[in-house]
């Protein structure tokens, strides 16, 4: 009997004695934190790979792990502490703050908001108010997207009711030359390049001209903020050389690129023109810096829109502290 | 059964449940406090019902239920009778099942969830794309139950049959069916839970209406309470259906002991 009861007793005592026997980081050696973008592996995180391929995280100290999957999940993790940075929208910051989630927008890497309504030029759609009374194709009615959609016709004048939206998931292309809608909400940089790309003529309305909304940056935790803001200081130091060299150097970031993202070689003429475009979008005066004005008019629109739970301190999710100085 | 002693038993049943429902509240409640989770990992049952409560008053609920409930009945109706219908005449030629066999196994290699964008850009953002969806997903348990049902019939009755001389019309609804109808009733059974995943697989692709689109919704505004009202939905509504399909299979196979 006590030989039978010795090896489970052992057992017991080695996992209580494990966590301290656990190897402690020695002094020198990188601190390993992960990064989740809210995407597949694309060419438009040229910046995050370009500083990865130049050591530039490395010389900050950290061992990065790059993991993928959807805004929406990624933003819960964080929430959660299972995640300590992310890439995401502004907008969905905003959204998140208001049903309690600690998340906190620390380097703002896009300068101008993304989204975009795409029209074949036949449709005659060229401005928003030729939106009216026309079917639009929007990935689902949230996100980044219809929050987007919103505010243009917010800036613009046009009611919401005067339109006809249909939520048609990630199939804009096929919708919009199938003629299922007559335009269809996308990303500037995503669906617009490879229609031109399939040789169609279309035209854009890009919402960034008509308002300004937050946009993609580097989101972290307030419990990471407040546990290891040197770690937030040096990722972000890292992220602003890498976005640097990719905005001077884009031949060389898509190069780059295609080393972390072999598929990108399958399809080499769409994947530099979604590059390009996405560097119109990142190209800013001050990188890394937000703007409080923009965030303080987004979260008075979407309060408008009948979009956030509660209300929500600017103060609290939004900081330039992390931003390294020009 | 005497009608007393009926009703007894389905009030005791409805007890059970409804004393099972009260535990899981309690489990989740304590899991809550123990925890300290936050409403955005798990709202308390209560904020779930008190949402619940809101959205049904406002009709928003309704409308959405209503939404699914007719993808999942018009799915089932397409899958289940054109599975059916495939099963009979594959089972009555040895080479068509040799045949169908391997490309029916092959389609359900790929993932509905997979091919389902392509539907809703084939057959349009409405409805009809996402009973397609549902319908695929519920043929092939369908097919596969009609196909043993339909083949679990006993040789003798068959050969008695051919010997009375019996028309295959006959045969079909004497013979064939009432010995098949066990299986087929399993399959549907299976089937009926399926159909409220492909609704909802069809309407995580697109769509601006239906519980896949409030769970979406949900997720997207990382509002879990509307999340779990949505979910809680949906599990009522696959509950429901499967106690419709085993009500069905009591009243067809009455006869059996």
């Amino acid at each position: 009997m006590r030989r039978k009861l010795a090896l489970p007793l052992l057992l017991v005592l080695a996992l209580l004695i494990a966590p301290s026997c656990a190897p402690t980081p020695t002094p020198g050696a990188p601190t390993k934190v992960k990064l989740a973008m809210g995407y597949i592996p694309n060419v438009q995180f040229a910046p995050v790979y370009v500083a990865l391929h130049k050591g530039y995280f490395a010389a900050e100290g950290l061992e990065l792990e790059l993991d993928y999957g959807m805004e929406a999940d990624i933003i819960s993790l964080l929430g959660t502490g299972k995640l300590e940075f992310a890439i995401g929208s502004g907008d969905q910051v905003i959204l998140a703050r208001a049903q309690g989630l600690p998340v906190v927008y620390v380097y703002n890497w896009y300068n101008r908001f993304p989204v975009s309504i795409v029209a074949l030029e036949k449709s005659g759609i060229r401005e928003p108010k030729d939106l009216i009374g026309k079917r639009i194709g929007i990935p689902a009615l949230h996100g980044a997207s219809y929050i987007g959609l919103r505010a243009l016709f917010e800036a613009t004048g046009i009611p919401e009711s005067s339109v006809q939206l249909q939520a048609i998931g990630y199939t804009q292309v096929a919708a919009l030359t199938n003629g299922l809608v007559d335009a269809a909400v996308c990303y500037y940089m995503n669906e617009p390049v490879q229609l031109q790309l399939a040789g169609e003529r279309i035209t854009q309305i890009l919402v960034a001209d008509y308002v300004s909304l937050p946009t993609n940056g580097i989101l972290t935790s307030e419990e990471v903020i407040k546990a290891k803001p040197e770690v937030v200081q040096r990722l972000c130091r890292a992220f602003h050389k890498g976005l640097l060299d990719t905005l001077a150097r884009p031949d060389e970031a898509f190069a780059i690129a295609k080393e972390f993202v072999p598929e990108i070689a399958q399809n080499e003429a769409a994947q530099r023109a979604v590059l390009d475009a996405a560097v119109q979008l990142w190209s800013s005066e001050h990188p890394g810096q937000s703007d409080p004005t923009v965030w303080q008019q987004a979260v008075e629109f979407m309060a408008r829109a009948g979009l956030l739970a509660q209300k929500v301190d600017i103060e609290s999710m939004v900081t330039n502290r992390f931003v390294p100085q020009e | 059964m005497l009608p007393v002693r009926k009703a007894r038993r389905a009030v005791q049943q409805l007890l059970s449940w409804c004393l099972a429902l009260a535990l899981l509240a309690l489990a989740w409640q304590a899991a809550l406090v123990l925890g300290r989770y936050p409403a955005y990992i798990l709202p308390a049952p209560l904020e779930v019902l008190r949402k619940g409560v809101l959205l049904a008053r406002q009709g928003v609920l309704l409308r959405h239920v209503l939404v699914t409930s007719a993808e999942i009945l018009a799915g089932l109706a397409l899958g289940a009778s054109s599975a059916v219908v495939a099963g009979y005449l594959v089972s009555q030629c040895s080479w068509g099942e040799r045949i169908l066999t391997p490309f029916v196994v092959a389609s359900q290699a790929v993932p509905t969830v997979a091919i389902a964008p392509l539907i809703v850009i084939w057959f349009g953002f409405g409805l009809l794309s996402k009973v397609v969806v549902c319908a695929l997903i519920v043929f092939f348990p369908m097919l596969v139950s009609t196909m043993v049902g339909l083949r679990a019939v006993p040789p003798e009755l068959a050969e008695l049959m051919q010997v009375l001389r019996a028309t295959r019309w006959q045969m079909l609804l004497k013979l064939q069916l009432p010995a098949a109808l066990p299986v087929i009733l399993g399959g549907l059974r299976l089937s009926v839970t399926l159909a409220v995943v492909g609704a909802i697989v069809g309407e995580f692709v697109g769509a601006d209406r239906g519980l896949g689109f409030l769970v979406n919704l949900g997720k997207g505004t990382f509002d879990t309470a509307l999340m779990f009202v949505a979910l809680a939905l949906l599990v009522v509504m696959a509950l429901g259906l499967y106690g419709a399909a085993l009500a069905l299979e009591r009243k067809l196979l009455h006869w059996r002991p």
